[in-house]
């Protein structure tokens, strides 16, 4: 259980979204020393629109208005040098050698809780608290990373990678609830933000279309988004694409039709610019390489029976760790599943607890089935 | 611990007497002033009494004062309606100002550049002063108007208006001077000093936000901005805020009435709160030192703090402050009069006081006790 109920100086990383607001109603409630702060992470003001400068962003204006019904300082902090080099950054350069990158996962593994750790220590805080869908067990000496009580919800997906010393500041006060009961408790307390919908796309993709900034960044006619062959995994050349960064791994949209069946794209070969699609069981793999795995606590043996996951909401699949070194890891699963594209987030489980994760390396092919 | 105000650069609480002033014109006074029926009559004798105590305050014509929405619009009116009189006249505007001015003017001037204008920036001088001798060479470029700020709103040091205001009559180039800071501050009399535009705002002398007035000399040519029913002589179109009008004329009669027993108040708090700073902060750095300066503004640097962290902590010990200069959002951003007036040297976290009428010398002292204090912890955390 977490110590909630001891009071203590919290800070509370407010997103203006329904979640994180009630996060900071609770601890409120719960009679801890709340502060409010929301990280500016880019400059929201697009190219010569004044229409929507950072200053009005929605998101801080709602959570400074909930911070004010609840009566709690609120705190803007600025975050966007940071997050341009740790998170916009890497997207692009993930994107440019045919990966598919996490950019949430990247700001919370460098951005955000780095920086909330050290504002926290500079205002006198004890506590650590965001609206995620996760939950922390303190045990006496070691504090571990859980799954949210709401499975649907669980965000454990995007937290593999923070810094292990920093759980045992951390408070999650809605892992324990589900998505409804978050929204009825918020709209019980009149919280502004009750009824906001989720928010999908990547905050500094507000359009959901991430070509323009790859264009904007990128050097021009970078390969990635130059013209390429779409190829069958035999070479045959079936088509052409407008640039790899557009296609990741499990793809099925954006590759034309007359193949008598449905095709996806099995791998991005950002040296030939060329895009490999299949079939659906030509996805199927049996084994996952991780690169420079993350552990929260001790590395796992090898042979242990593990579980990862793959994708936000995912499955976890069973699976043995066959091979680990500081380098790589290497997992292999019980059952096959289709792949997923590297530069993803695999998140390593033992039941609901987070044991750690890294990113995904290039596809491993699965042993040939012998008859 | 009580709370502290120290910010009266950003805004004021309106006072009594102005709340007072503006009481009948809500809902018992509420006519439009341009009808013709006794409503609209009385609203418009309200409008023109307050127009008549602003030019009394300010030693100018009553039909020289503009009824606008804030220093901003105020501003505005003055950089971009020059520009378009002289686009209208065939040719290119050109908009001199100072690196010192409020956004206002400078997003203004660099929108005259935008629209195919120019616009030249004259530099300070280390204490924050404009240099004078980059004027005498901007005449060169015949410019459309000349703009420089009369106080500064972040370090609170005075311009030479005067002295800029002869050299651009002798070149026969109209002045500007956005007056915000001044208003109650210091003496301002357009009698005195023969300007040809002033912007003034209500909100920084105790009035009601959301009023201003820009005062245009008889014979200025300016063009609106925006239009609609012809109203403040087509310059400012728009159904007037009779109360905020009232309340503006209210404000400024008062301010500039106190304004020479203000400043003596102001000066002594000033000197005293750099006492009681540099005695805990030897380090710390008075901007705009050397110059003369409007005393209800202090901006200090004090090294090796978070900008940011510094603003948030103050706020937690209890006093209102501002950093170099604040976004709409309360995150801080750097300082272009800082960067002005120092150039490529990294510029220290930075705290602006400004003190208001109603501050004491007890507010004083405290503020400056919960500086230090905080800036010991901060030292402290960052070791």
């Amino acid at each position: 259980m977490t110590r909630a109920s001891v009071p203590r100086r919290t800070l509370v990383a407010m997103s203006g979204g329904v979640d994180s607001s009630l996060a900071a109603a609770l601890l409120v409630e719960a009679g801890h020393d709340v502060i409010g702060a929301t990280m500016k992470t880019f400059c929201y003001s697009g190219g010569t629109t004044h229409a929507r400068s950072c200053c009005g962003l929605d998101g801080i204006v709602d959570a400074r208005l909930v911070a004010d019904r609840l009566g709690i300082p609120h705190y803007v902090f600025d975050v966007e040098e940071d997050f341009t080099r740790d998170v916009i950054d890497d997207f692009v350069s993930e994107y440019a050698r045919g990966h598919t990158p996490n950019p949430c996962v990247r700001c919370n593994s460098y951005t955000k809780f780095g920086d909330l750790r050290r504002r926290a220590r500079e205002l006198g805080c004890d506590a650590i608290a965001t609206g995620h869908y996760v939950r922390v067990r303190h045990d006496p000496g070691v504090s571990r990373l859980l799954r949210g009580r709401d499975h649907a919800k669980d965000q454990a997906y995007f937290l593999w990678g923070v810094d292990p010393s920093i759980l045992p500041d951390l408070e999650f006060p809605v892992g324990e609830l589900t998505k409804s009961e978050v929204r009825e408790r918020a709209r019980a307390l009149g919280l502004v933000t009750a009824d906001k919908p989720e928010s999908q796309e990547i905050c500094f993709v507000p359009t959901g279309d991430y070509r323009d900034l790859l264009e904007k960044r990128l050097a021009p006619r970078h390969p990635a988004l130059e013209p390429g062959p779409l190829v069958l995994e035999d070479g045959t050349v079936v088509g052409e694409h407008d640039g790899y960064s557009a296609f990741t791994v499990g793809q099925r949209r954006g590759l034309g039709g007359g193949f008598g069946r449905p095709m996806f794209v099995l791998e991005v070969r950002p040296e030939t610019r060329e895009v490999v699609i299949g079939p659906r069981e030509a996805l199927a793999i049996d084994r996952v390489r991780i690169e420079t795995p993350h552990w929260h606590g001790a590395p796992p043996d090898e042979g242990s029976r593990v579980a990862v996951q793959m994708r936000h909401r995912g499955d976890a699949h069973a699976c043995r760790v066959t091979h680990a070194d500081p380098e790589t890891l290497l997992l292999t699963l019980d059952a096959r599943c289709p792949a997923v594209a590297p530069g993803q987030s695999a998140v390593i489980f033992d039941g609901d607890e987070v044991l750690g994760g890294g990113r995904i390396a290039a596809r491993l092919r699965p042993a040939p089935v012998s008859v | 611990m009580d709370p502290i105000y120290l910010d009266h650069a950003a805004t004021t609480p309106m006072r009594a007497e102005v709340r007072e002033a503006m009481a009948p014109y809500h809902s018992e006074v509420f006519g439009n002033p341009s009808s013709t029926h006794r409503w609209g009559r009385q609203a418009q004798a309200a409008l023109e009494r307050a127009r008549g105590r602003v030019a009394d305050a300010l030693g100018v014509e009553r039909r020289e004062v503009v009824f606008v929405r804030g220093g901003t619009e105020s501003d505005n009116l003055a950089l971009l309606g020059r520009a378009d009189a002289t686009r209208s006249g065939q040719q290119t505007p050109c908009i001199v100002t100072s690196a010192i001015e409020h956004k206002a003017v400078l997003d203004a001037a660099r929108s005259v550049e935008v629209d195919g204008g120019r616009a030249i920036v004259l530099p300070v001088d280390g204490s924050g002063v404009v240099d004078l001798d980059t004027l005498d060479l901007a005449f060169d470029a015949s410019p459309s108007l000349v703009s420089v700020m009369w106080v500064n709103n972040e370090i609170g040091v005075v311009q030479p208006i005067e002295e800029i205001v002869e050299r651009c009559r002798h070149h026969g180039v109209p002045v500007h001077s956005d007056g915000v800071q001044a208003i109650g501050k210091i003496p301002v009399r357009l009698d005195d000093v023969p300007l040809d535009l002033l912007s003034i705002s209500g909100h920084k002398v105790c009035g009601p936000k959301s009023s201003g007035a820009l005062f245009v000399r008889a014979g200025t040519e300016l063009h609106a901005r925006i239009h609609g029913g012809g109203q403040e002589g087509g310059l400012r179109p728009g159904t007037q805020d009779v109360a905020g009008a009232v309340g503006l004329a209210e404000a400024v009669t008062l301010a500039v009435a106190e304004a020479a027993s203000a400043r003596t108040h102001y000066l002594e708090l000033r000197d005293r709160l750099i006492d009681r700073l540099r005695a805990a902060l030897p380090d710390l750095r008075v901007h705009g030192a050397g110059a003369e300066v409007a005393g209800h503004i202090l901006s200090v640097g004090i090294p090796g703090l978070s900008p940011e962290m510094l603003m948030i902590s103050l706020d937690m010990e209890g006093l209102a402050v501002s950093g170099g200069s604040a976004c709409q959002s309360g995150s801080t951003s750097e300082s272009h009069v800082l960067r002005a007036i120092y150039g490529n040297e990294a510029i220290a976290a930075t705290i602006r006081y400004s003190f208001g009428r109603t501050t004491t010398r007890d507010e004083i002292e405290e503020a400056a006790e919960r500086t230090a204090r905080v800036v010991q912890k901060l030292r402290v955390d960052a070791i």
